[in-house]
């Protein structure tokens, strides 16, 4: 197996996007990466689409085949891959089996979702149709609302308290506000969602004990990069980011069939697996992209990882550890939470966050000083399927 | 009142009960299952009150549960409730076979928990 490294990283802002297709989104995200990879005037030799909902959303299927053409990369091979929120991870773990493998040296892979063409009931009914079709779905559950239940568990079991959610969301919009491609640049107050009078009318419950900014918003947008061997990467003009190490893993459909619901074991395993293969243990990163679509899941996965003992994310991030200039900034793009959640496009948009941070190229107000190893975490259903990747970077 | 239409699965090899259905056992791999339905009271698990509804439904919120009954059948229904606040972690509930949505006209029957009084 060859080693993979990342040459080209691309996105468009998240957000509201009435005027841009899916395909517009896709092509011009995947046009940046390969820009950036020196390979705009090229091709590859694979492409790989990540997206959960084109069919439902758009009326529009394959994806992969309409991208390939708008770019002109025929006959390049390519796919539409579906797993849910965490497609985008899945898209990069197939290029990057697939160029380790030998068969193909250039990959490009897109991810993204146009969510905001429908209306909010009509998307939190598509996200829903993750749960389970008999036994969850039918009473009217949706993502939210898994989360809710979840959060009372974990709250109830190690202590997260109000506050602890509440420093996520003020934590991670103060990053989304210096994010250019961030859907939501507005910085709140613990005050404002939180401790004023005024608090349940800017922050009511979405799924208690959740309110509404706990929530990642729903959102377009798109984000690709180009994956090829480290030895084709040596000759790349910008710093290769090696994916060090990748993980993969489920968990059961239905939550109630957890031994112990607030154990997120794929994330765990996911994590495991990444960083076994890659050499490097938590303390050893230098900064973290985790799936905040609510802020409970910053705090678990936080801990889940391994950067924190269980019952301790919350206390950690209280401290300012997950800030930037901490021990292990986590979400220092805005996160879900801020930069926002177009399903598809989520998992790639975390490690071209990671790319850029590991090629030191991001303005100081946002960049981790010297950073060298990251990891993403991309977190499916309700924690079913995970994917998580340790990125390093490549000194030439 | 309607019968629970609920159909779990307990392993004959190790014992674990499934809901919903597996084809292989999540304990020991095993498809050998004897089909049992929920006994008794269930104990509230976890619950959680959501006010964003998908497509489907025309009320102001609902409460969502899971409910383990008492010979280890896990189940999510929606739970008939006022209000949160006098909901308890742990508390007993009945359950009961109602409507619980309606879809294209039809209305769709599925687990309802209450408080017992």
């Amino acid at each position: 197996m060859r080693d993979v490294a990342i040459i080209g990283a691309g996105m468009i802002q998240f957000g509201r996007r009435d005027e841009d297709s899916l395909l517009d989104m896709l092509a011009w995200a995947s046009l940046k990466a390969l820009d950036d990879a020196g390979r705009g005037e090229s091709g590859v030799d694979a492409v790989y689409v990540a997206n959960m909902g084109s069919g439902m959303l758009q009326h529009q299927t394959g994806i992969a085949s309409a991208l390939v053409d708008r770019l002109s990369l025929l006959p390049a091979a390519a796919d539409t891959v579906e797993n849910g929120p965490a497609s985008g991870a899945s898209a990069i773990k197939n290029g990057l089996l697939a160029v380790a493998s030998g068969y193909y040296d250039y990959v490009l892979v897109a991810g993204g979702e146009k969510m905001r063409e429908v209306s909010g009931w009509r998307a939190t009914d598509f996200v829903a149709t993750l749960t389970h079709p008999v036994a969850e779905y039918p009473y009217g559950v949706t993502l939210p609302g898994m989360a809710g239940m979840f959060t009372r568990l974990y709250m109830e079991k190690y202590g997260v308290t109000r506050e602890q959610l509440v420093q996520v969301a003020v934590k991670n919009q103060r990053m989304g506000a210096l994010n250019p491609y961030a859907h939501v640049e507005m910085m709140i107050t613990r005050e404002g969602i939180l401790d004023s009078p005024h608090a349940i009318v800017n922050n009511p419950p979405v799924a208690d004990p959740l309110h509404l900014y706990d929530a990642c918003p729903v959102s377009d947008g798109a984000a690709a990069v180009v994956l090829c061997s480290l030895e084709l990467a040596q000759q790349a003009r910008k710093i290769p980011v090696l994916i060090a190490g990748f993980g993969q893993a489920t968990d059961t459909h239905t939550v109630q069939e957890r031994d112990d619901p607030t154990d997120l074991k794929a994330v765990t395993i996911a994590a495991q697996q990444a960083f076994a293969r890659s050499g490097l243990k938590p303390e050893d990163m230098d900064l973290a992209e985790l799936h905040d679509a609510f802020t409970i899941l910053e705090i678990a996965e936080s801990e889940h990882v391994g950067f924190f003992p269980k019952g301790e994310g919350g206390k950690a991030l209280m401290e300012g550890k997950t800030s930037l200039g901490g021990t292990i900034p986590i979400n220092v793009s805005g996160g879900l939470k801020a930069r926002g959640h177009p399903v598809g496009a989520t998992g790639v948009a975390q490690v071209v966050e990671l790319v850029w941070q590991l090629r030191h190229e991001l303005p100081p107000e946002r960049q981790v000083p010297g950073a060298r190893n990251a990891l993403a975490v991309n977190f499916g259903g309700f924690g079913n399927n995970v994917l998580a990747f340790v990125l390093r970077r490549v000194d030439q | 009142m309607k019968e629970i239409q609920i159909v779990a699965y307990k392993c004959r090899a190790c014992g674990k009960v499934h809901y919903p259905f597996h084809d292989r056992c999540l304990g020991c791999k095993g498809r050998d299952f004897e089909e049992i339905k929920p006994q008794g009271c269930a104990r509230l698990l976890t619950y959680t009150q959501i006010f964003n509804l998908p497509w489907g439904f025309d009320q102001r919120f609902l409460i969502i549960a899971i409910g383990e009954f008492e010979n280890g059948v896990r189940a999510m229904g929606q739970l008939e409730a006022d209000a949160i606040e006098g909901l308890q972690l742990g508390m007993a509930l009945n359950a009961s076979w109602e409507p619980v949505r309606t879809q294209f006209g039809e209305r769709i029957f599925g687990l309802r928990f209450e408080p017992l009084p």
